[in-house]
């Protein structure tokens, strides 16, 4: 059951990495920083004895890593079945006959107004032109600067500066897609061994495959910043703005008039909607367009929630 | 395999045991403290062996902190990754309040019911 004692921080990190192989990686990155960052604190606090005298006894004290995994394994699935109970409620309950009757049909297409999800990820979308600006722009500077600086000695620490920092902000938006899109992000950051030489530390952030993905995805964030803030304000405008007119034009029809403005005739100046816009009919036809348009919106406004949400974890976590 | 029945039935048992006692350890100081530093506070005073290992306390540390009962803060260290330290918040206080209460009549249950058990061990045991 136990596997052989690990000599080092190293081999003992490794140990509960593969204890851990079929959790989330968010929890794993999460785990494998409790671990190391206590291991170090007990090694540094016995500076005297060997590394692989004092992991023995850590072994003892910490648990193994069998022993780390499963606390952490259970911690964690109780924590989720707590934060998942809202949520669930929220949810429309679906029986057995309405997932495939009418009513469930438009249940399912309206829940889509009751899911705070739909609400975060608006947020989220909106947020993401900035955010993307910023991130982009930050990559942009960081690379150049680093290419351009490659041949001065300030060039090495300006690098190994601008990755950690590109990690930072990695962790930062983890967090944020976390809240917004309920997707599991890591809380903790991934550190590098204290005792590696500059050099060392260069060679590590190079190879893994990490960081590329990282600055990948926060460059990307740009162009998918930018859709999805059209993708929100195109459906936010279109949908509400078709309501909006149809009731206008309702009450301009049956001669309610404003103080300084009497009537709103919309349709009267846009020559392709023609005279049939003021037939009860066509007013009814403008309002239902429009909520069609603002409830598809946040139905493709939460799907590129769980989209992103995975896009995310699978360029911003260690694999 | 009595021994993993003796271990399987103390770790059911810790199940709620480590968040009391972390919540005990954090409104029994003023200053924050972090995971290592609370790790070692957990050591019993006889020297005998902790209820459970260092390891287990970190997830619990942080749901706790997610319930918003601990609030946390990250501070630089020399010594490896940045720490972070926990201090217990005012809920966490009227949590624990609850729970000692709880635990409180928990105990005096168990005890009212085993201590008959723990008397008659020695004879019962001597019959096997």
């Amino acid at each position: 059951m136990t596997s052989a004692t690990p000599v080092s921080i190293n081999d003992y990190l490794q140990a509960l990495r593969e204890a851990l192989r079929a959790a989330d990686p968010a929890l794993v990155q999460d785990a494998i920083y409790d671990a190391e960052q206590h291991l170090r604190a007990e090694i540094a606090a016995k500076p005297n004895s060997a590394e692989h005298d004092v992991l023995a006894e850590i072994v003892k004290s910490y648990g193994a890593p069998e022993e780390v995994a499963a606390a952490y394994l259970e911690t964690e699935s109780r924590v989720q079945a707590a934060m998942a109970t809202p949520a669930s409620n929220r949810r429309p309950r679906p029986t057995p006959d309405q997932g495939t009757s009418k009513i469930g049909i438009w249940r399912r297409f309206f829940g889509v107004y009751g899911d705070v999800r739909s609400y975060t990820m608006l947020f989220y979308c909106l947020l993401s032109l900035f955010t993307g600006v910023f991130y982009f722009s930050f990559v942009a500077i960081g690379l150049s600067l680093s290419i351009g600086l490659a041949i001065l000695i300030i060039g090495l620490p300006f690098f190994v500066l601008f990755i950690g920092a590109a990690r930072l902000l990695a962790l930062v938006e983890g967090r944020l897609v976390e809240a917004m899109t309920g997707e599991r992000m890591p809380r903790r950051p991934t550190t590098l061994p204290p005792d590696l030489s500059l050099l060392q530390r260069i060679g590590r952030m190079l190879k893994e495959i990490r960081t590329w993905t990282t600055l990948a995805y926060e460059a990307l964030m740009l162009p998918l910043g930018i859709a999805y803030f059209v993708i929100v304000i195109v459906g936010l405008s279109l949908g509400p703005g078709l309501i909006a007119a149809a009731i206008f034009e309702g009450l301009a029809a049956v001669g309610v008039t404003w103080p300084g403005r009497p009537g709103i005739h919309l349709a009267s100046e846009s020559a392709w909607m023609g005279e049939w816009i003021r037939h009860p009919l066509g007013l009814l036809l403008l309002a239902s367009g429009g909520i069609v348009v603002t409830t598809f919106t946040l139905h493709v406004v939460r799907g590129l929630g769980r989209l992103h949400g995975a896009f995310a974890k699978r360029m911003l976590v260690a694999l | 395999m009595n021994d993993s029945h003796a271990k399987k039935f103390q770790k059911d048992l810790n199940a709620g045991l480590v968040a009391l006692v972390l919540l005990a350890v954090l409104a029994a100081t003023d200053e924050d403290a972090y995971g290592y530093d609370i790790a070692k506070r957990l050591q019993p005073p006889d020297g005998s062996e902790p209820l459970f290992k260092e390891g287990t306390i970190y997830p619990v540390l942080r749901s706790l902190s997610a319930s918003g009962w601990l609030s946390s803060r990250i501070v630089p260290s020399y010594s490896g990754p940045p720490r972070r330290y926990y201090r217990i918040t005012p809920e966490g206080r009227a949590v624990l309040a609850d729970w000692l209460a709880a635990w409180a009549h928990t105990r005096d249950f168990v005890e009212h019911f085993t201590r008959a058990a723990t008397q008659q061990r020695p004879s019962e045991g001597s019959t096997i």
